[in-house]
């Protein structure tokens, strides 16, 4: 039994959040749109400890003395992708990510995390990143090295899956970048942004992650980062303030703000992809309720001739999860596989050849999703589509 | 445990403590007991399987829909807790005989979603209000919806009812429960009205296990109006005359709690009107008639229409959602019933004067969050809505205290509350006579062994 007596309680400084929940289930499920599920963590997990009135209760329970932290609270705090649907919908407008990411810091001090996770941000410690591959192996998708470390103002960050899982999408992307005519950089020596080890409650790891990024890219003289993955972006503009607690010295920027604004320009215009394509367009957790970024996607997707965008029922803010977030896959891959297949169908069910959306780990599970259904709808990331028909002027 | 788990499956089944944690509180302030055991039937078959164990093993049954009643449901200690969640089917949408029936789990919204989608509505919108409800509970609560003012209380609108009965027996009710042709178009055939026999009981007489309910085509058009007045008894007048010339859909007061935002006055009325356009264009001139000649000042109507779209109370003060509801962590003690509408000319100046001179009303940091008004077709279902703290107990026991009190103010003089559950019922129950006789007598035949929802509406506590 694991020593639930010592450090405080991180909790304490969300304390005030936990007592503001009216119990209202707004952060269960969708009825304004019908018979739809808004959380995934309780549709997987069916009683309401997995949903956000539920671990609030449990938060206010720990708060209050009523309640431990011990093994039993490891999935029910833990299988949360943290997409942000239920601190979307909440009544009272709490941001209860921030009380799980609380919860989630006073686990990892006890020793309470999965266990499947914890191997992975162990590794992550040596390798700098997720997959555990070697370091110097992180720009090998990059023929051209020659603007690898060079001044810049502008950077692009590349991030763990496009390096080592996803290669295609990091070419794709610093194709288009290239393309555009921006003075841009990449670091050689880029590590994780930090996001898993938030997601496993320690801070501490965490920011020294941050720190070493952020000088490397100071050093750079860089004042815009531009990112391609939604969770590397979220932790810059909102996590790494929080932890380092001093502002970025840099502006950071979506890839798609970036295309949607070469378009606005008249920089960048589009042949047809294929006539009379119709798309569907997720939006990831992070780049939408995290960031606020719905509207840059669906301008780009306006943008292209010949093509027609056909929303899922869920979308924008209401948008339901793919399942990947927070590396729920690695302990509770049932959870990641059932929220997948959802998503799937209810984009399959617009009647769309291909589905878009603007995340490596969104369009990673997609595809792996794809693939076990067998399923004539295709998968592609925003960013690849823009690489085949920009024309730049 | 082991027996709830062979008739419902052990995923559906936990007595884990964490789990068990978050099933003792609806919205109201006291948090109930904790369960023992928290299950999910899938089917009335295992409610019924589950009814009959509990009557074996003696413990009592709790019923939880969406747990969010505003008045403390009363979950008790070591109970059963049987959770509707996944009893979310919607059965059939019938329009040729304008009914839908659903499984008591679905939410309301979700029901009335889909049937948005062909243009339809159930007959009484949001049963629930803003929140995500379920089909049963609303109906076991009786709830008092939006378009109160036309379409009566919720339980109006019931045509059928399945129920499973302490004991595990199944029934159902009107023009379903004829075994040969089980269709359920009319409540009021085939002998009493049984379905009444569970609607407001609050499931201490059985388990509601689907409904159906009426549903109506889509109203072709909406209209809003908002007015504002100096008095009380200029706009309780006001109201009056528009409830008599069936005026409204659905007409609001506001007597109590923050004003409008921009609006000077002492009291508000804001009016939805649904109808075809040329009886809503009529409509929406004798409501501005009879505003009018009671001194009325018509006001921009928008926050009405974001209000009666949206379903977020704050815009009936001119006030955006996140401004009104963020960083809030109150919780209300509410009172809340019917009253003749003229009597809020007595009724309201008399809660005000309570609040003015309850030297610990202030002192605990309570606030008026509202008194407001849904006017029924004949009489004023007034929401006292206090707000305490939550983070103070003893602020909490104070708004404990401002409920009892304020019930008694009411009820004693004009007030009968709607949906009843254990934070209201010692309050009212007493003062019933032989109507409460015979609910316990009720109660003691269908469930001698005082299993289901036992103490809830006080039903059963007398077999404790």
């Amino acid at each position: 039994m694991t020593d639930t007596k010592a450090p405080e309680l991180q909790l304490q400084a969300v304390a005030q959040s936990t007592y503001e929940c009216l119990r209202c289930a707004f952060c269960y499920d969708l009825s304004w749109l019908g018979s739809t599920n808004l959380c995934p963590s309780y549709t997987w997990g069916s009683f309401e400890s997995y949903g956000g009135r539920g671990r609030v209760a449990l938060a206010r329970a720990l708060l209050e003395g009523e309640l431990e932290y011990d093994e039993s609270l490891i999935p029910r705090i833990f299988a949360c992708t943290e997409c942000r649907a239920c601190a979307e919908h909440c009544f009272k407008y709490i941001d209860t990510v921030k009380v799980y990411d609380r919860m989630r810091q006073d686990m990892a001090v006890r020793g309470l995390i999965p266990p499947e996770l914890k191997i992975a941000v162990d590794q992550l410690v040596a390798s700098h990143n997720l997959y555990g591959k070697p370091h110097e192996k992180r720009l090998s998708w990059l023929k051209d090295r020659s603007r690898v470390d060079q001044p810049a103002p502008v950077a692009f960050f590349v991030g763990c899956t496009p390096s080592y899982v996803r290669r295609s999408l990091a070419e794709d992307f610093y194709s288009v970048l290239d393309s555009s005519d921006l003075d841009f950089t990449v670091l050689s020596d880029e590590w994780c942004c930090g996001h898993p080890f938030l997601a496993a409650g320690q801070t501490e790891r965490a920011a020294e992650v941050m720190s070493h990024n952020v000088e490397a890219l100071q050093d750079l003289g860089v004042e815009q980062l531009i990112f391609e993955c939604p969770g590397c972006m979220r932790t810059f503009r909102e996590d790494i303030p929080a932890v380092l607690g001093e502002p970025l010295p840099f502006e950071v920027l979506h890839i798609t703000e970036a295309i949607a604004e070469f378009v606005e320009e008249g920089r960048l215009q589009f042949s047809i992809y294929q006539p009379g394509t119709v798309v569907t367009y997720h939006d990831p957790c992070t780049l939408g309720r995290g960031l606020g970024i719905y509207d840059a996607p669906r301008a780009i997707i306006a943008a292209m001739p010949g093509m027609r965008l056909q929303e899922m029922p869920r979308h924008g803010r209401d948008a339901y999860c793919c399942g990947a977030g927070s590396f729920v896959r690695y302990d509770y891959a049932s959870l990641t596989d059932q929220t997948g297949v959802e998503r799937f169908w209810e984009a399959a069910a617009t009647g769309a050849q291909l589905l878009l959306t603007s995340c490596p780990a969104c369009v990673t599970q997609f595809q792996n999703v794809r693939a076990a259904l067998d399923s004539p709808l295709q998968v592609m990331d925003l960013i690849s589509l823009v690489k085949q028909v920009a024309r730049w002027k | 445990m082991e027996r709830l788990q062979e008739i419902c499956g052990p995923e559906h089944v936990t007595n884990v403590y964490a789990d068990r944690i978050c099933y003792r509180r609806d919205c109201g302030p006291t948090p109930g007991g904790i369960p023992d055991i928290v299950v999910r039937p899938q089917s009335t078959a295992e409610i019924t399987q589950i009814f009959r164990l509990a009557n074996e093993v003696r413990k009592p049954v709790f019923l939880w829909g969406r747990a969010t009643t505003f008045v403390d449901h009363g979950v008790q200690e070591g109970c059963i807790l049987l959770a509707l969640d996944l009893m979310n089917r919607i059965l059939k949408i019938d329009l040729e005989n304008q009914v839908v029936t659903t499984e008591a789990g679905a939410i309301w919204h979700a029901v009335d979603s889909e049937l948005n989608k062909l243009g339809w509505e159930i007959a009484v919108p949001g049963g629930g209000g803003m929140f995500s409800c379920t089909i049963g509970g609303t109906v076991a609560y009786n709830a008092v919806p939006h378009g109160i003012t036309e379409y009566g209380v919720t339980g109006r609108h019931v045509v059928a009812l399945e129920a499973v009965l302490p004991d595990g027996t199944v029934v159902r009710t009107g023009s379903a429960a004829n075994r040969d042709a089980p269709l359920p178009i009319e409540r009021g055939a085939n002998g009493p009205d049984l379905a009444g026999l569970f609607i407001g009981a609050c499931g201490t007489l059985g388990a509601i296990t689907e409904v159906t309910l009426r549903i109506n085509r889509i109203p072709e058009t909406e209209r809003f109006l908002f007015y504002a007045f100096d008095t009380v008894d200029q706009c309780v007048d006001a109201a009056a005359a528009v409830q008599r010339q069936n005026g409204a859909t659905f007409l609001i007061g506001l007597f109590g709690g923050p004003p409008p935002a921009n609006v000077s006055g002492k009291a508000f009325l804001h009016m939805i009107i649904r109808d075809g356009q040329t009886r809503a264009a009529e409509r929406v001139r004798t409501c501005q008639s009879v505003c009018e000649s009671y001194f009325g000042r018509p006001q921009d109507p928008e926050g009405t229409k974001r209000y009666w779209l949206g379903h977020m109370y704050s815009w009936l003060r001119n006030t955006p959602p996140n401004a009104y509801y963020g960083s809030r962590p109150y919780y209300c003690p509410e009172v809340a019933g019917f009253l003749p509408t003229l009597a809020l000319k007595q009724a309201i100046p008399a809660l005000h004067e309570y609040v003015r001179t309850n030297a610990e009303f202030a002192r605990a940091g309570m606030r008026v969050k509202g008194m407001d008004v849904y006017f029924s077709p004949n009489a004023a279902f007034l929401w006292v809505d206090t707000l305490y703290p939550e983070m103070s107990p003893e602020a909490k026991q104070v708004g404990l205290r401002v409920r009892a009190e304020i019930a008694e103010l009411l009820f004693g003089r004009w007030m009968s509350p709607g949906g009843i559950v254990s934070g209201i019922a010692p309050y009212i129950m007493p003062r019933l006579g032989s109507a409460y006789d015979l609910m316990k007598t009720l109660k003691r035949a269908l469930d001698p062994n005082n299993i289901l929802n036992p103490g809830v509406l006080l039903l059963g506590k007398d077999q404790e």
